[in-house]
């Protein structure tokens, strides 16, 4: 069932083009539908879960090497899962109503379906390299989504940022997870179980003995930190506002960001535990859980603050998971589920008030109080449950949180480390949120809105804010009991270990209660002074956008001058590259391991004529190169071609023979073609040196080339191949040809990928003859192409920043202007 | 182009012979030596011939054939030929034969269509870059004189 829920959701995203119609709004919440199906479908499995059940399911593919398609549901899973789907529903609803006048809405919707499926697959997979699999295609969507409004700067930049940051974590993940699972295997899993979670939590208590134990760690948390944002590379997520509302909504406060919660959450079982996994969440998550929280009430932007509010949420869960035990599974869970439900909500009223007013400036906007009441109701209880106010969940949720730093079995200073982290985050959460409403709801009315009409939204977009929002304050006042239910298996697959827990709004006074009201009255006096406190120096953000651009361009340049260095346009010079760098990596270990295998017995049957033939190929070789004429040149490296056709009609091999031949006089043919316009002697123009140092660098390559073909001719470690073609080309392929059976059989694949190299060589000569461009000054002109302006587009201007004009090709240049009369130059270059 | 008699003669009889021998080549590939690539650089050979002789744009008139689509086709028509087996839940390019020789042509099977592919895609290749430079105006200006002339 969960392979097809992930692939439904896959699967029907093409069904979002029918956002493309009209109306809108209609075709939005039906298409709400099918998030909703998912929903329903996981809910129903909750029964099971509850009673500490599990459901999984695989798709074995290559299952020695352990690479499967498994899917598994836990508490965790069905936690995010639940989430996932569930605030999909209201946001493709939503997305309906707000981008009712944006005829990019289809587009915008297949986005969003992809991304869900993506999610899910990520919260569902059993296997780590299917998660990995979804977590990658969760990048590339989100990516998509956020240049949504590609015609804008900033959304194109915001969303390179995000990929990069993103996919160099992958990147640093993927890694992370395979030493991982290579610890795995060393403590005695079996290679096939060493990419399951399920396996790798039972062995976690030997993988964390391993020397590997320290490289996959930080691979990971580099992986997690900027997928969830977290300091310092939290930077793409404010960016990532460029996203339209619902997909912010979405992605960054519900779902994408919490993927790294999620996986940390995983494997906190099983690498969880040690000073290295325990502190560096701590310390890492509890800086960007402040930090996030100072920033965000300087923003004026909603979006903005809302976007560092998130920030400062993730860090807090991930400080959570740090501090670990019982109540930190269990705050963690919390408090995914209390921000997932204020967060979205508050999002999509930032959309409303964005769609409504024209602006999301809070210095622009005030006295909404009289227009939209029922928005300002939704936001008020939303940023109460931000704030962390009684009787609201995100007061359950800051409760636990202090539990659980109050009880955590950590040594010393990171207890009270995280303390201090969370009230100074409440006191921000509160400045943030009481700034948001003074400035939009409250006070007179600024002449922006004024000018407009406002109202408050229809129900088609008022609706999912309101749900949200409204659960925020059901589930803490009614449902607690079904809420633990449900959150219980999911902090017992954080913890490692089945338990179950209550919530509860008030028992009784104590620590954490006391902390919390006098964290809420701290708040509650700075924010009366939130005006100043927005406009003091010292409360400054660190850039750390600023800070990636300089890194970008300071790669491009770095990947310009190398490619400067090695395209230099020059047949000989790339020759030398190849040659260097093949006998550096094949040389080296040949040299060190390969030389005892070489072998060379002179058969004793040599013919007369077999020694002439062989003797003339080196002759002709150096014929060719002493040739001072060019025909002479080709007519001695004929002679070489022909005498290897010889040995081959000497050594009974026909078809080698024959393609030897005809490449022999085609080859021939060509180069006519080519040198006929040429001048007839060769002109030297390298000095003295080059030309010794390239001889040099040839025999050298020469001489270790023959010795690989007779170390590999005389290797008796494996088997040859050749009696078994031998033996089975007539009956397995049918023709009595083995040459030909193996080509178009036996080693079909082989030549097939030969054609296709063929084909593409034809396009690159194509390419190379038809479009050329008259040659430039490479001084001069070659110069502007080079040049990036910070504010341009990174990858339109790396592309302009090929090494020179010289190699660009030019598709829509007129034919004739390109002509220009050869060279001398050019002549010798080709 | 060379105006010479004796080549243009040789080349005119052997054209046709050639590419015969090609197709001949190519069908015996699978039991004696020859296949798709020996057939397909003899036919290109041969159209190469017409080319030094008559010129590339006499060498055009005479095969009405796009090279590069020729090449394109091949590469898709060898590919296509491995599809069948994934029917079947067999690795790609499985093979299949037809049991009985189909007399003068001999056993038929998605190899030797396979080698079909080679044989059309090594044709284009060859000939498409042999008239890329017969047809580079700074390699032989004639050849684009009387190309441009005959336009116009």
């Amino acid at each position: 069932m969960l392979l097809w829920i992930v692939l439904f959701a896959l699967v029907t995203s093409p069904l979002g083009l029918l956002g493309r119609r009209t109306p809108r709004p209609l075709i939005g919440w039906g298409l709400a539908v099918l998030p909703l199906s998912l929903f329903v479908l996981l809910a129903l499995q909750i029964p099971l879960i509850a009673s500490g059940g599990r459901l999984d399911e695989a798709v074995p593919w290559v299952p020695a090497m352990g690479l499967e398609l498994r899917f598994s549901l836990d508490g965790l899973g069905m936690l995010f899962a639940l989430i996932i789907t569930g605030i999909g529903t209201l946001i493709v609803g939503y997305a309906g109503a707000y981008m009712a006048n944006d005829a990019g809405l289809g587009r915008f919707l297949v986005y969003m379906f992809l991304f869900m499926g993506a999610m899910l697959g990520v919260v569902l997979a059993g296997n780590i390299l299917t998660m990995f699999v979804f977590w990658e295609l969760t990048s590339i969507t989100s990516y998509l989504l956020i240049g949504y409004k590609h015609d804008y700067p900033d959304a194109r930049r915001g969303a390179q940022q995000s990929l990069l940051i993103t996919g160099i974590g992958g990147l640093a993940l993927l890694l992370g997870l395979l030493i991982l699972a290579a610890a795995a295997q060393q403590v005695g899993v079996s290679v096939a179980d060493s990419y399951r979670f399920d396996a790798l939590i039972a062995a976690g208590e030997q993988i964390r003995q391993t020397a590997l134990y320290a490289p996959a760690v930080a691979l990971i948390f580099l992986g997690c930190f900027t997928k969830s944002a977290q300091f310092p590379f939290h930077f793409w997520l404010p960016g990532a506002m460029q996203a339209p509302t619902p997909a912010s909504a979405f992605l960054h406060s519900a779902t994408m960001v919490k993927a790294g919660i999620y996986l940390l959450a995983r494997l906190s079982p099983a690498l969880g535990e040690t000073l290295l996994w325990n502190g560096t969440l701590v310390a890492v998550g509890g800086f960007t859980f402040v930090f996030g929280s100072i920033v965000a009430f300087r923003q004026y932007d909603i979006k903005a603050l809302l976007a560092y509010t998130t920030l400062s949420m993730l860090g807090g869960l991930v400080m959570m998971i740090g501090l670990g035990g019982k109540y930190g599974a269990e705050a963690l869970v919390t408090g995914i589920l209390a921000h997932a439900l204020y967060k979205s909500s508050l999002f999509m009223v930032a959309g409303i008030i964005d769609h409504e007013a024209g602006t999301r400036d809070l210095n622009k906007l005030g006295a909404l109080r009289r227009y939209m009441p029922i928005t300002m109701v939704v936001t008020a209880i939303a940023l109460l449950s931000q704030m962390g106010i009684p009787i609201l969940m995100g007061f359950v949720s800051k409760e636990w949180m202090l539990k659980a730093a109050l009880e955590s079995s950590l040594p010393d200073p990171w207890p009270l480390v995280a303390l201090i982290a969370i009230v100074i985050g409440a006191v921000g959460y509160i400045i943030a949120a009481w700034r948001l409403f003074r400035n939009a709801f409250l006070g007179e009315p600024s002449p922006t809105v004024q000018t407009h009409h406002l109202v408050d939204p229809k129900w088609s977009m008022l609706l999912s804010p309101a749900v949200p929002s409204a659960l925020s304050l059901i589930l803490p006042l009614g449902l607690l009991p079904a809420v633990s239910s449900l959150l219980s298996p999911a902090a017992s697959a954080v913890y490692g270990a089945p338990f179950t827990f209550e919530l509860y709004l008030y028992r009784g006074v104590n620590t954490a209660l006391l902390i919390s009201l006098g964290a809420i009255a701290l708040g509650v006096l700075f924010a009366t002074q939130q005006q100043r406190l927005a406009a003091h120096k010292i409360i400054a953000s660190i850039d750390g956008a600023v800070v990636f651009d300089k890194l970008i361009e300071g790669l491009l340049a770095f990947a310009t001058g190398m490619t400067r260095m090695i395209q230099s346009g020059r047949l000989r010079t790339y020759l030398l590259y190849i040659v260097l760098v093949f006998m550096l990596f094949v040389g080296t270990p040949f040299v060190a391991y390969g030389l005892d295998d070489i072998r060379f017995v002179l058969d004793e049957n040599l013919r007369f004529y077999e020694v002439v033939v062989t003797a003339l190929i080196p002759i002709a070789v150096i014929a060719t190169i002493a040739a001072r004429s060019r025909l002479g040149a080709i007519i001695a490296l004929g002679v070489a071609g022909a005498m290897v056709a010889l040995i081959f009609v000497l050594f009974s091999a026909p078809d080698l023979a024959l393609t030897q031949l005809l490449i022999e006089v085609l080859s021939t043919v060509f180069l006519l073609f080519v040198f006929s316009v040429l001048p007839s002697r060769f002109a030297s123009l390298s000095p003295a040196w080059v030309r010794w140092r390239d001889a040099f660098i040839a025999t050298v390559f020469g001489v270790m080339m023959a010795m690989l073909v007779l170390a590999t001719s005389s290797n008796t470690d494996f088997p040859s191949l050749a009696p078994w073609f031998l033996a089975n080309s007539l009956s397995e392929g049918k023709g009595t040809n083995v040459v030909n059976v193996i080509l178009v059989d036996f080693r079909g694949f082989d030549t097939l990928g030969e054609i296709v190299v063929l084909f593409v060589a034809v396009l690159g000569i194509y390419g190379l003859l038809r479009f050329r461009r008259v040659k430039p000054d490479v001084r001069t002109s070659g110069r502007d192409a080079q040049t990036i302006m910070p504010g341009e587009d990174p990858v339109l201007a790396g592309n302009g920043a090929s090494p020179s004009a010289e190699h660009q090709v030019s598709a829509g240049v007129e034919p004739q202007r390109l002509r220009k009369s050869i060279t001398e130059k050019d002549a010798n270059d080709v | 182009m060379y105006e010479s008699v004796i080549l243009r003669t040789v080349a005119r009889v052997m054209m046709p012979l050639l590419l015969l021998l090609a197709a001949f080549m190519l069908l015996r590939g699978h039991n004696l030596p020859g296949g798709g690539f020996i057939g397909g650089l003899l036919a290109s050979a041969a159209i190469i011939m017409q080319i030094i002789a008559f010129g590339p744009t006499f060498a055009r008139k005479v095969i009405r054939v796009g090279y590069l689509n020729m090449a394109a086709f091949g590469v898709f028509f060898g590919a296509f030929w491995g599809l069948p087996a994934l029917f079947f839940n067999l690795p790609y390019m499985d093979a299949f034969w037809i049991n009985d020789p189909i007399p003068g042509i001999g056993k038929i099977g998605t190899p030797v269509l396979f080698d079909v592919g080679v044989f059309l895609a090594v044709i284009g290749v060859t000939t498409r870059v042999a008239l890329l430079l017969a047809e580079e105006p700074e390699l032989f200006p004639m050849y684009v004189q009387a190309e441009t002339e005959e336009l116009s």
